[in-house]
């Protein structure tokens, strides 16, 4: 009923051959995934429109190269620059929690999320390499710049508030439609 | 986005090169500029490398004698000085300090003068900047029955009826037992059925 | 397993293969299509939406002022199930061709036929039925073995034909033992053949000449290869990028990562306005993905445009269009991002942009009458006297009415007072948090909101809450409200069209309720949608122009509904006693003026002492106010119940001693 077996002559190496193939084709897949994730992930647009602070703090030591600036000019973009992470460490603490639920209740997408966890890596490398430049300007100075750079963040916080309210006022007129005299009193 | 500074060595402030149009700058980097040559200002007036939080004893005295002389103009009636001279104050406040000086004391100063503030700016009729600076106040984290009630009636000579009733019962969930509030809750009431012809 | 397999050579089972797989697609789709098409997929809730929107005024007005151009956009988006050409019809009906066809083929196919004769079955050979009784079936057999019987044969036969005789004898006779014998039955029954298991033939439904070939087998493996490994994955993965590229509300991922941006950097001193959510709205992927050679400067525009009423180029107008009817669904995603970052503001500013873009009528205290149609906007602005609502409005008379809208035509005057007075608004009867099963609210208990809405007319005079008597304003205490307290929903129709002629989509009135804490002015929970609400009472003659004075007279509470609306709490009672204000605001999605906003006080106790529990198995449970007075009850009752045991007992033995 059933036919002979025919032999088929096999080299002792082809299941090694094989095997060789099948590993080394994962590990060239294993690192170009990699690669292409660490890619991806330095591309990711930050979270935050821009950061002037810190764009400004490399324009201005840029700037030295070509005219002497006062070194206090520089220490005092550096501080703007610390101040500024500060309140992004803080904002991204506060929003953390917000964030996350909104992620598992699926109101944002997996790439927001990829975002989010990048930023609060690249806000602690931030004020790392800030801290960093501190001590370069001046020795010793890192105790003290910390303690500056918070009260610098509210500071400025409650001044740019303060600010703005000429601006508010104007959009409140407008909204309301309201007729304001010169003495900022109403007209009927 | 690079833009070019421009330095001035005599000032020592840092501001944009001009031949740009400047509808380009964002209001972030102008509003950091201008941050950093505040800070610059400050820092070059500090003779001690290590300067600290700790702030100013001359220009506390300075505000100080300021807003005072605003309270005297107040008590002898004079409003638009004492508005003035207040609002003098807190201008010096926010200028001249240094913006590494301790944020408590800012703040407390704020908070204090704004308080006198939006009084003179009531009286004298200011409704809608009253409401601006009662708004800033109560962010600052100062929740007080009272300013409740001088927002509450703010709006309500600016015919903003929503925002009154809005405001007032904020106020009175904060502090239930506060009467004066429950009385602003009913006259805001009664405006607003009135505003919608609720006979 | 077997060494060779045996192909398709004479078309057996390819065509049973095709038939199963058409079949199994055509079935449900042509069931589906013809459920479709008797209407029979409309719902109680469809059936009553459809009369009433037939019966709506403001249904009507809407049809009547809707552009010409809008109702073209409608009927072009318009998916009409009911149109007999569609292509999905004309698949289906390919398909049915297709598979007539296949049953032709079959049919005629003669190996199929004969492969089919080749199944054993006794029944038939003998020729009895299965219901035949072992005697008929002996006599069938009897009668057939004479006639087939090798010995009883005519010897004039052929050997071949003698052969095929034998051959049907042995048949009969297997036949019979198949159905006698018990173990020759047992064999048919599990093998369908009285000698046992036959040869198994295993077959590929692939005619050979497909296979046979090297050219023909080389593009049918290419065949099957790129659709099992190429097509089915490219399938599958484009099927799941685009489930993963619309988040839970709907909105494109990268919309609402846009929203989260701007929210993100949305910086104090930039105040919120209508304005500002356009421009976030232009930004949406949605509309690049309409119109990718437009930019958001461009949608901006567009939108802007629409608010305002300005008129647009006619190539635009469709563009237009259709950005303003996505609007809907992108602001509803804005507004849940919003609630997700607890912020107030930005939610309620969006749901006020949402107006502005349903009326289009810009964001001004004005925005309440330019709702209304035929205002003459320039006379009304200059003469608004003092008036900036609809209930102001109706304190004046009809004829005053007109000057100040700066209407003169009584046909156009009389349109925008039926509009005027339909529009819904909400009037608070009672707000209060409700426990499921409990008069107050515990510590770490599920509360709910649990409200009493008037809907009103601004026409119609204001009725306060105290002219309603306790019992309107209850709920019913049966076991179904406190189980689910939200089964009433159904029993509330669903809200009618609303009256938005600038709004190229047919909408039906909602509201979007927000939940916040007082303490901090921040929203706590997701955004509700309230869309049922009966409108029955706008109905009412109750002009406040003609009563003075509400009385028995011209006040029956019975004719006006009362809509009772139960919200669920995001978050559990706080765990500890005290205190807690919450503020809800409730916004029309639709027109001006009918929002509400109010202040809600939860007050929070500690559970009840252990003795308040025995309450529940009493029978007249309603009115126990304290806890003790309940312990004292039921002891009572337990002490009688004892002194009737015992009565018993006694009587009984009584009973025995008398009879002994």
């Amino acid at each position: 009923m059933s036919e002979p077996y025919t032999f088929q002559r096999i080299s002792v190496y082809t299941p090694l051959l094989y095997g060789a193939v099948v590993i080394l084709s994962l590990l060239v897949f294993g690192s170009q995934y990699r690669k292409r994730q660490v890619q991806e992930l330095s591309q990711l647009k930050s979270i935050f429109d821009e950061n002037e602070a810190r764009d400004l703090y490399f324009q201005i030591k840029e700037k030295q190269e070509e005219e002497k600036i006062h070194e206090k000019v520089i220490k005092a973009a550096l501080l703007n620059r610390g101040a500024e992470a500060v309140r992004r460490s803080i904002k991204m603490k506060e929003l953390g929690p917000q964030i996350e639920l909104l992620y598992k209740n699926g109101g944002i997408g997996e790439e927001y999320w990829k975002r989010f966890q990048n930023e609060i890596k690249l806000i602690d490398l931030e004020f790392k390499d800030t801290l960093q430049e501190a001590e370069r300007l001046q020795p010793g100075w890192v105790q003290l710049f910390v303690g500056l750079a918070k009260e610098i963040c509210f500071n400025q916080a409650l001044s740019r508030r303060y600010e703005s309210i000429a601006k508010r006022r104007e959009t409140c007129i407008e909204q309301w439609g309201l007729k304001i005299d010169d003495e900022g009193r109403l007209i009927e | 986005m690079s833009t070019d500074l421009v330095y001035n060595t005599n000032s020592k402030q840092i501001s944009l090169d001009e031949s740009i149009g400047t509808s380009d700058i964002s209001d972030a980097t102008n509003t950091n500029i201008r941050q950093i040559n505040k800070l610059t200002t400050a820092i070059i007036a500090e003779s001690n490398p290590n300067f600290t939080p700790q702030p100013s004893d001359n220009l506390s005295k300075m505000i100080k004698s300021m807003f005072e002389t605003g309270i005297k103009n107040l008590k002898q009636n004079k409003m638009q000085e004492a508005l003035k001279n207040i609002s003098l104050a807190l201008e010096m406040s926010q200028r001249k300090r240094a913006p590494y000086e301790a944020f408590q004391i800012q703040l407390q100063d704020m908070q204090f003068m704004l308080r006198q503030k939006i009084d003179i700016e009531l009286i004298l009729g200011k409704n809608l900047d009253a409401i601006q600076d009662l708004d800033m106040l109560l962010n600052t984290g100062m929740l007080d029955p009272e300013l409740f009630l001088r927002k509450t009636d703010a709006y309500l000579k600016l015919k903003q009826y929503k925002l009154a009733i809005s405001d007032c019962e904020r106020g009175l969930s904060l502090f239930p037992a506060n009467p004066k509030l429950r009385v602003m809750l009913l006259e805001a009431k009664r405006r607003f059925a009135d505003y919608n012809g609720d006979i | 397993m077997p060494q060779s397999y045996d192909y398709d050579e004479g078309s057996e089972t390819w065509p049973f293969f095709m038939l199963t797989l058409l079949l199994t697609v055509l079935i449900p789709m042509t069931l589906m299509q013809i459920w479709k098409l008797t209407g029979k997929t409309e719902t109680e809730d469809e059936k009553v939406l459809k009369v009433n929107n037939s019966k709506s005024v403001m249904n009507k007005l809407d049809d009547k002022y809707t552009d010409s151009s809008i109702v073209t956009f409608r009927d072009k988006y318009n998916n009409s199930i009911n149109n007999v050409f569609s292509a999905k019809n004309g698949l289906i009906i390919v398909g049915w061709i297709c598979v007539s066809v296949l049953i032709q083929i079959i049919n005629s196919n003669e190996s199929i036929a004969k492969s089919a004769m080749g199944t054993f079955d006794p029944y038939e050979i003998l020729g009895v039925t299965v219901s035949s009784t072992e005697k008929e079936i002996k006599k069938a057999y009897r009668n057939l073995s004479l006639k087939f019987h090798p010995d009883k044969l005519d010897r004039n036969l052929s050997e071949k034909e003698r052969l095929s005789m034998e051959e049907i004898f042995v048949q009969i006779s297997k036949a019979y033992e198949a159905l006698t014998n018990p173990a020759t039955k047992e064999n048919y029954l599990l093998y369908g053949h009285p000698d046992g298991p036959q040869s198994q033939i295993h077959g590929i439904a692939l005619p050979s000449f497909l296979v046979n070939g090297s050219l023909m087998a080389k593009i049918v493996i290419f065949a099957y290869v790129s659709l099992l490994s190429i097509g089915l994955p490219y399938l599958v993965r484009n099927w799941w990028v685009k489930t993963r590229s619309y988040t839970k509300n709907n909105i494109h991922v990268e919309t609402a990562s846009y929203f989260v941006d701007r929210m993100i950097n949305y910086k104090p001193s930039e105040i919120l306005t209508v304005k500002l959510i356009v421009s976030w709205l232009s930004h949406s992927k949605e509309f690049r993905i309409y119109y990718p050679t437009l930019t958001a400067a461009d949608f901006e525009r567009l939108l802007l445009a629409h608010i305002n009423r300005e008129k647009v180029d006619k190539s635009e107008r469709d563009i237009q269009y259709r950005i303003v009817a996505k609007c809907h669904t992108l602001i509803n995603g804005l507004v849940a991002i919003a609630c997700g970052f607890r912020n107030m503001d930005i939610a309620s500013a969006a749901l006020d942009t949402f107006k502005c873009i349903m009326q289009a009528v810009p964001d001004s205290k004005y925005s309440e009458i330019l709702q209304l149609p035929n205002v003459n906007k320039d006379h009304f602005i200059e003469n608004s006297e003092d008036i900036f609502t609809v209930g102001k409005l109706f304190t004046l008379d009809d004829k005053k009415i007109g000057k100040v809208l700066g209407i003169s035509d009584e046909e156009l005057l009389k349109d925008t007072l039926a509009v005027a007075s339909n529009i819904p608004f909400l009037r608070l009867l009672k707000a209060e948090f409700k426990v499921p099963g409990e008069k107050n609210v515990i510590t770490g208990s599920i509360p709910y909101i649990s409200l009493k809405i008037l809907v009103h007319s601004a026409r119609q005079k204001v009725i306060s809450e105290k002219k309603f008597p306790e019992k309107y304003l209850e709920d019913d205490e049966d076991f179904e409200t406190i189980k689910d307290p939200y089964s009433n929903l159904q029993t509330i129709p669903l809200t009618t069209y609303s009256f938005s002629p600038y709004f190229p989509a047919k909408r039906r009135s909602d509201w979007v309720c927000l939940i916040g804490l007082q303490k901090d002015n921040k929203i706590i929970q997701t955004p509700v949608t309230i869309d049922r609400l009966s409108f029955k009472n706008l109905n009412n003659e109750f002009d406040k122009r003609l009563i003075t004075e509400i009385n028995d007279k011209n006040f029956n509470p019975e004719e006006w509904d009362i809509a009772k609306i139960n919200i669920p709490l995001g978050q559990p009672a706080p765990n500890e006693k005290g205190t807690a204000f919450f503020k809800v605001v409730i916004k029309s999605a639709d027109y001006f003026g009918p929002d509400l906003e109010f202040t809600m006080k939860m007050d929070v106790i500690d559970p009840p002492p252990f003795e308040e529990k025995e309450e529940i198995y009493e029978d007249d449970s309603e009115d126990n106010e304290s806890g003790e007075s309940d312990g004292e009850e039921s002891e009572e009752e337990s002490e009688d119940d004892n002194d009737s045991d015992y009565t018993d007992i006694d009587t009984d033995t009584e009973d025995e001693d008398e009879d002994n």
